[in-house]
């Protein structure tokens, strides 16, 4: 019997991209912790915590995501199942669309809805109430391709047409079908989906700054203009916050998947 | 006493017409099987039975009530599918109960049913499991029992034994004609296999390029087929193109052998082909049959059969013998001679 050969080529790659991940990484966290001379503390942290303006953009930020997490479902379960059931030969264009959002600059399409939606007849950016639901419409569009992709791979793994069909049979309408049985069978697609989107607005910078609100993204580069320690700790807390974001989708998906693709 | 009634169905999808005047009456628990190869428009039909196709014409009425564009949720119309279709989400009590809940039927209803349901399909130890936890068979029992919990007025199964392996087909079949049988429901069928159509069917319908070819019992179906379509898809046939010589005492000749035939089909002056059975067919001579002689070309052991192949005439002839220990099997290449009754052969029309 052969012994199985160690790939040297492999690790040599692995190590290398982990080094370009890793290094910058660790060059941050360090010049973080070098706030006090000669020493290491956790002063840089405490000043960002201790800033009311960290919180309100971190409060700001998690409220416009959950927001926007709750409108991209809406909006993309009905439109993705409606898609599956009725008209397949969308599909194309539906990858289309939902792909732009990676093609068109963020700036562009900021000045194209800052040029539309503060003009009259909409002027939507004099108060601030609806300039949040013009902000949350943006980050609904930013986070579109995640939403999609997650939520049409969920209903690839499912036979939707019979399901449906079954569920009708069985005197479901419409609403019923959608909440009994399409939704509760998503669940793992719909959370991965609503982590990603909330990962990308927490870290959304310019549909923000050029909004003036205040969320955590526009805080964070205004902090790195003026001061040295601070931003990098707010780096690292971002970093935490985007790996917890992802960590909890990996529970929650291994949590579910037996049952998602065995279960047709 | 019919229940369910299709008139003048038609259902077509663009140019493609799928489905043509499609008419049958269902008399209250009877069990129908559509029958027909990929393509027919049996699946189609039934699928506007249930509601989730609009038929481009024609009307489909249960118990004198047009339900023509009735939406299928509004159907009372119980459904199984291949492909099972169980609610991943669900436990198989969840699953069975789900059309009870869907009609805010009380708690202890809906237990009570379920209940019922699976002593039915003799699965209670199962209501706590997930469908993924079940195998084939098991998960076409609860559907089965999802689509009869909501009491439903017909029962419609889509090809439900086509995804199991041959001896649970076999065992669910009989399963399903006895819970059919128990609770007396009118059961539409749809299956490509004839076997379990003869088996289960009080009426078989058998449909080819969206047309009706024939309706009848089981056994009207296999003795005495109305075309050369049902003929050659319902069993095994032997097809020789003959000429009549005397039409009254049904006197037709084989090449250069005169034969008779016991009865003759609609005949509209298009070619005629004797069709006989493999199974009527004996090796040997007998008086007062029809006797033929030809070569040996195969001979297929089937197991409890064997089949043997001739070329009479130049035309292919295939005749089965039971396999019991005293059976000399003929050899290739001999030339034997072969009898059948008269009474076992008809004349039917060559198809276009």
């Amino acid at each position: 019997m052969k012994a199985q050969q160690i790939n040297w080529w492999a690790i040599f790659w692995i190590v290398l991209a982990a080094l370009y991940f890793l290094l910058p990484m660790y060059g941050t966290l360090d010049f973080s912790l070098r706030m006090e001379r000669n020493t290491i503390s956790l002063k840089a942290y405490e000043i960002v915590f201790a800033d009311p303006r960290f919180w309100r953009g971190f409060q700001y930020s998690t409220l416009m995501a959950l927001i926007t997490i709750v409108v991209s479902i809406i909006l993309f379960v009905p439109t993705v199942y409606w898609m599956y059931l009725k008209v397949p030969q969308a599909r194309p264009i539906m990858e289309i669309i939902t792909i732009l959002p990676f093609v068109i600059p963020t700036i562009v399409y900021v000045f194209g809805l800052i040029r539309t939606f503060s003009r009259p007849p909409f002027q939507l950016t004099l108060h601030a109430f609806t300039t949040d639901m013009l902000i949350v419409a943006g980050y609904v569009v930013i986070s579109m391709p995640f939403m999609f992709r997650a939520i049409d791979v969920g209903m690839r793994a499912l036979d939707v047409r019979t399901l449906t069909e079954a569920a009708q049979s069985l005197g479901s309408n419409w609403f019923q079908v959608l909440v009994y049985v399409i939704v509760p069978n998503l669940r793992v697609a719909i959370l991965s989906g609503a982590l990603i989107s909330f990962a990308t607005v927490m870290g959304e910078l310019i549909l923000a700054s050029f909004l003036v609100r205040p969320a955590l993204a526009p805080y964070m580069a205004l902090l790195g203009l003026t001061k040295a320690y601070e931003p990098a700790a707010l780096a690292i807390i971002s970093y935490a916050l985007t790996w917890f974001s992802l960590g909890l989708l990996q529970i929650v998906s291994q949590g579910g998947t037996t049952r998602q693709l065995t279960g047709r | 006493m019919t229940h369910l009634e299709l008139s003048h169905i038609r259902k077509a999808f663009g140019a493609a017409v799928v489905v043509e005047d499609f008419n049958l009456a269902v008399n209250q628990g009877e069990f129908i099987s559509f029958l027909g190869p990929s393509g027919c428009g049996k699946t189609t039909t039934l699928r506007m039975i249930a509601g989730f196709e609009l038929p481009t014409a024609g009307t489909i009425t249960i118990d004198g009530n047009d339900l023509t564009n009735t939406p299928p949720n509004k159907r009372n119309v119980g459904m199984v599918f291949q492909s099972y279709a169980l609610f991943p989400n669900m436990t198989v009590a969840h699953n069975v109960g789900y059309g009870l809940k869907i009609t805010s039927k009380s708690k202890a209803e809906i237990m009570q049913r379920v209940h019922e349901m699976l002593a039915l399909i003799q699965m209670e130890e199962f209501a706590q499991r997930y469908p993924f936890q079940l195998s084939g068979g098991q998960q076409q029992r609860v559907a089965l029992a999802r689509a009869l919990a909501i009491r439903p007025q017909l029962l419609l199964l889509d090809e439900p034994l086509s995804a199991l392996d041959a001896k649970i087909r076999l065992e669910l079949r009989h399963e399903i004609r006895r819970i059919q049988r128990q609770l007396g429901i009118t059961t539409i069928y749809v299956t490509h296999d004839q076997e379990e159509a003869l088996s289960l069917s009080d009426r078989i319908v058998v449909m080819s390029k969206g047309k009706i070819e024939q309706v009848g019992t089981p056994t009207e179906i296999y003795n005495a087929p109305a075309t050369e379509f049902v003929a050659r898809f319902v069993g095994h046939i032997n097809l020789l193109p003959v000429t009549v010589l005397n039409p009254t005492d049904g006197v037709i000749s084989l090449g250069r052998q005169t034969l008779r035939a016991g009865r003759f089909g609609k005949l509209n002056g298009r070619p005629v082909q004797l069709a006989v059975r493999p199974e009527e067919i004996n090796l040997g001579a007998k008086p007062d049959t029809n006797t033929l002689s030809g070569e040996v070309e195969s001979v297929t052991y089937l197991g409890s059969i064997v089949r043997i192949g001739l070329r009479i005439e130049h035309h292919p002839l295939s005749l089965d013998v039971f396999n019991e220990h005293t059976l000399k099997l003929p050899r290739i290449g001999e030339t034997h001679t072969i009898h059948f009754p008269v009474n076992a052969c008809w004349l039917i029309e060559k198809s276009d």
